[in-house]
């Protein structure tokens, strides 16, 4: 009960006072799970239609990414902190170990960082650009400092309130991708039996 | 030839002249063959040449060459710093003339260079998971693709569609991520990171020079070490790892060039002191260097004539010869200091060439027979030693019945003890049992804890920092150093590609059962390869493409085009960087490619699936030297039996029973206690521990001699050898305490050996006839 109250008031003191990225970072690793449904617009240069794609993720703490494309055909990718599991119909599922593939492990280890606003391990590869939009809204736009990834992508923007909402990435080639993720919560904190099957396969 | 009626002084003085000649001559070869020769001083060269599988001679020995020359760096700047130490690093090594090809960050024109290269070959550089998914359906690769496309993070860009609609160089960028072994680029540099987050800089170059040579490694190494030292001192908290046959090749030169120094002066001045004591005249000291010179020189000019080439180690070995050439000037001089007012020096030597040219061929024999072993440094030190010996006895046989003429004669210090001495075996009981007994105690006490190591890891004891950087850097890069890799080789490029291409599934089988835990293969396919992928491409592609625009995304059709490689193409290629090493071809179009592999659990099964494929030889230096040393092992333990045998039948027949019997005792307890010494000092009994054995036997074995020549006088006998006991021990006594564990247990069980037999060697004296020793 107690907790209870001292969250609330956090929370209160949150949107009173200016968002930084600390605090931002701190508020989104003490959420346990976080369960979403995202919509995804890709727009290729020279190609006349947008793909669109869209599904549900998972975020678990100390536990991994859980990224689950249901349309236009099923693709997982699963993400733990030491390897990345991509599966696809009909095919062998494909891993990626950190030992084995560290240049891509650490790529995709970037995903977790901008779901976790994880400072340090985004500050090691863009320049970092936060700004309190008012009324809780924030936003934070990366430009890539190293390569490869320099060679990849012109800014990641990051936009959310009480939690990321929506990601813009600028390709180099020209190339857009806009994430928009709804539906966030946080409850049940726990994860079910077949949620963890997922992390500890 | 006993009685020497015609050895005249005249015939002497002419053999004098003759002899003068050949060491001038001698003199004059040393001069010639130097500046061709060489100075070897690499472990690896002490151990035998074999045969590797059937791999061609030059393919094995143009990689080894090689490896030689590769160095490495890993440098880790100071905490919170990026790349500028290793930038700093990588231009102070740019400034070192010794080094080649240093290689830091690929820039980005060399990414540039790179991705056009696979992209203009793409049709040619299939990798194997597109390989299996085209040979699988048209619907995997579609479904690969869309994946692709549509994953926010992989970057397909619509250029990327347009020109590669397959993703072909994609796909093969991807594998090559997959085998970098543990490493990261970042920037352009090859970086790996450690337990505690720290970021690790690789740079790599190459030797101008073989690192074998030892003058130019100590430079090198030298400078590096100060280009650290400023380094260092630049960007405190910084590190540097170093890896390189350089470092280990240098680091064994300058212990042998150590050894060579202060236990050769220490043996040296030991002897002339020694002379000094017993002769009080600088005569027989300068008859003694002479000795002991012209036996190094002749030891040299042979070896070299021979071997083209001296090693540090046999040089290291050859101090021992010192002092058994001076043995022999001792043994002439102190028959002339005690009979000289008697007898003529022509008479002396006429009198004493039976013990001398007995002792002479019994060491010869001795060393000749390390020769049996497949040791470079043991051949050379057998030769070197035999004709080392022969020309220092020579010397003495032919100049000193001139030369020391003026040896001022008197007693020899000490007689009276020495008479004593013998007294006391020849007529006590006490000594005659009692200290056999004892040494035999001490030999089973010895034997009981006597272990047996062939492993010939254990016999290169290398610097701690050199262990632990060892260990850092392959942790870190995943790649370990131990000597392990299989050699593919044919008759010429495209052969021994195809050979590697029917060895991958083999491997990967392999990797899978647990027999390894990783390999790495060159990128290179073969002309046959490349030609059925083209096939494979041109059957599915269109099929792909229709999938493809079925799922709405509509592309250009992919240019099928030949993009052959070929092996020239690929060498002149930014791709081959860091491969390039592992292929070698040969004038003659022979060629062969190396798999380095790493973590393997069972070498045997290694050695199974080499010999069933066609063209593959495992090379596992260390696992068959190990083989090796206790195969030598054996035969020379029979080697030593024989021998032994054949000199108890010798005895036997000359002395008859019993007394033939206890000559023997010495021989055999003098091997014994070789051994046990080398127990109790915590060494166990390996492949040098024989030969040391081997030397104890044939130089022991004088000592018996000595006293069983009927024309010998007994306390004569027992001076020069109780001289000869302190020369041998003072040489190879030094041995002991030199820095390589190998040549250390060699000096143990030498010195242990060789006291025994002379502790023992009085025994051999008829006990019977009392007083007759003067």
């Amino acid at each position: 009960m107690i907790r209870t109250v001292i969250f609330l008031l956090s929370l209160f003191s949150l949107s009173a006072q200016a968002v930084t990225l600390p605090e931002l970072q701190q508020r989104f690793s003490q959420q346990p799970v976080l369960r979403a449904d995202f919509s995804q617009q890709r727009t290729i240069s020279g190609m006349s239609l947008p793909l669109n794609s869209s599904g549900n993720l998972l975020i678990a703490r100390k536990k991994g990414l859980w990224w689950q494309q249901e349309k236009p055909f099923p693709l997982t990718l699963l993400l733990t902190e030491n390897r990345m599991v991509q599966t696809m119909a009909g095919q062998p599922p494909q891993v990626v170990t950190a030992d084995s593939n560290p240049q891509m492990f650490q790529f995709s280890a970037l995903l977790t960082a901008l779901f976790q606003a994880d400072q340090q391990a985004l500050e090691h590869n863009f320049a970092l650009n936060f700004s309190d939009k008012g009324q809780g809204a924030w936003q934070l736009i990366l430009t890539p400092k190293t390569a490869p990834l320099n060679r990849l992508f012109r800014t990641i923007t990051l936009n959310g309130q009480e939690y990321l909402n929506l990601i813009d990435i600028k390709d180099m080639q020209g190339d857009e991708t806009h994430i928009r993720f709804f539906n966030q919560r946080t409850e049940p904190a726990a994860l079910t039996d077949a949620e963890l099957a997922h992390f500890d396969r | 030839m006993p009685s020497w009626p015609i050895l005249t002084a005249e015939r002497h003085r002419q053999l004098a002249f003759g002899w003068l000649f050949i060491c001038l001559m001698l003199v004059a070869a040393l001069f010639w063959l130097l500046p061709r020769s060489q100075i070897n001083s690499s472990v690896l060269a002490l151990l035998p040449k074999q045969q590797l599988q059937g791999v061609p001679d030059d393919l094995s020995r143009g990689f080894s060459q090689r490896l030689d020359r590769q160095l490495m760096w890993l440098v880790s700047p100071p905490a919170g710093q990026g790349s500028e130490a290793a930038l700093e690093w990588l231009t102070m090594l740019r400034q070192l003339p010794a080094l080649r090809q240093v290689e830091g960050p690929m820039d980005t024109q060399h990414q540039q260079q790179w991705g056009e290269f696979f992209f203009q070959h793409r049709n040619a550089l299939l990798d194997d998971a597109t390989r299996h998914r085209l040979q699988n359906s048209a619907q995997a690769q579609s479904q690969w693709i869309l994946g692709q496309m549509y994953s926010a993070f992989a970057g397909v860009s619509g250029k990327e569609l347009a020109s590669d609609p397959l993703l072909l160089v994609r796909g093969s960028q991807l594998a090559q991520q997959q085998s970098s072994g543990g490493m990261i680029l970042d920037n352009g540099w090859l970086t790996a990171r450690d337990k505690q987050g720290r970021s690790w800089y690789l740079i790599h170059a190459e030797l101008n020079a073989s690192s074998y040579d030892i003058t130019s490694s100590k430079q090198i190494v030298a400078s590096l070490n100060g280009l650290e030292q400023s380094f260092r001192q630049r960007f405190p908290g910084a590190e540097v790892l170093q890896r390189g046959t350089l470092f280990y090749s240098n680091y064994a030169s300058q212990q042998a060039e150590h050894d060579i120094s202060t236990l050769g002066l220490t043996s040296v001045a030991g002897v002339f002191l020694l002379i000094l004591l017993v002769f009080r005249s600088v005569l027989p000291l300068l008859l003694s260097l002479l000795s002991i010179a012209i036996g190094a020189l002749t030891g040299t000019v042979f070896t070299l004539a021979i071997f083209g080439e001296i090693h540090v180690m046999t040089l290291v070995l050859s101090t021992s010869i010192i002092g058994i050439s001076a043995d022999y000037t001792l043994y002439f001089l102190t028959e002339r200091r005690v009979h000289g007012g008697q007898s003529s020096p022509l008479e002396s030597l006429k009198k004493l060439f039976p013990a001398l040219s007995m002792a002479l061929l019994t060491t010869v024999a001795a060393y000749l027979m390390l020769l049996i072993a497949p040791f470079p440094g043991l051949q050379q030190l057998a030769v070197f030693a035999a004709f080392g010996l022969s020309a220092a006895c020579f010397t003495v046989m032919c100049w000193y019945p001139l030369l020391a003429k003026n040896l001022p004669v008197g007693p020899a210090p000490g007689l009276a003890l020495f008479r004593s001495w013998l007294n006391a075996w020849q007529h006590g009981r006490v000594l005659r049992m009692g200290l056999p007994l004892i040494v035999v105690g001490l030999i089973l006490a010895g034997f009981s804890q006597l272990k047996i190591n062939d492993d010939i890891g254990d016999l290169q004891a290398l610097p701690k920092d050199l262990q632990q950087q060892e260990r850092q850097i392959a942790a870190l890069t995943g790649q370990t150093n131990d000597q392990k890799w299989l050699v593919v080789y044919g008759k010429n490029a495209e052969q021994t590609l195809q050979r590697l291409e029917a060895l991958r599934p083999k491997l990967q089988q392999a990797k899978a059962r647990g027999v390894l835990d990783g390999y790495r293969l060159i990128n290179l396919p073969s002309q046959k390869q490349q030609q059925e992928d083209l096939n494979l491409l041109r059957q599915r592609a269109p099929e792909v493409l229709s999938q493809l625009a079925q799922a709405g995304v509509t592309l250009k059709p992919a240019d099928l085009s030949p993009q052959w490689v070929t092996p020239p193409a690929w060498l002149e290629s930014v791709v081959s960087q860091g491969w390039r090493l592992l292929w070698l071809s040969l004038p003659d179009g022979r060629t062969a490619t190396l798999i380095p592999v790493s973590g393997v659990h069972d070498s045997a099964a290694m050695s199974e699936l080499a010999a069933k494929a066609e063209g593959v030889g495992w090379i596992d230096r260390k696992t068959e030297f190990s083989q090796l040393f206790s195969q030598y092992r054996v035969m020379l333990s029979l080697l030593l039996t024989l021998a032994v045998t054949l000199i108890a039948g010798v005895y036997l027949w000359r002395f008859r029973l019993p007394h033939g019997l206890v000559c023997l005792v010495p021989t055999l307890l003098s091997l014994g206690m070789g051994i046990a010494a080398l127990a109790f000092s915590g060494h166990s009994l390996n492949l040098f521990s024989l030969l040391a054995l081997i030397l104890v036997l044939g130089i022991g074995i004088n000592y018996t001699l000595f006293f069983t020549n009927p024309r010998g006088t007994p306390t004569t006998s027992m001076l020069a050898i109780f001289m000869a006991v302190v020369t041998t021990q003072l040489t190879f006594g030094m041995l002991v305490f030199s820095s390589t564990q190998a040549i250390s247990s060699f000096g143990i069980v030498l010195s242990a050996g060789i006291f025994t037999a002379f502790l023992l060697s009085p025994l051999t004296l008829p006990a019977s006839k009392s007083g007759s020793a003067s």
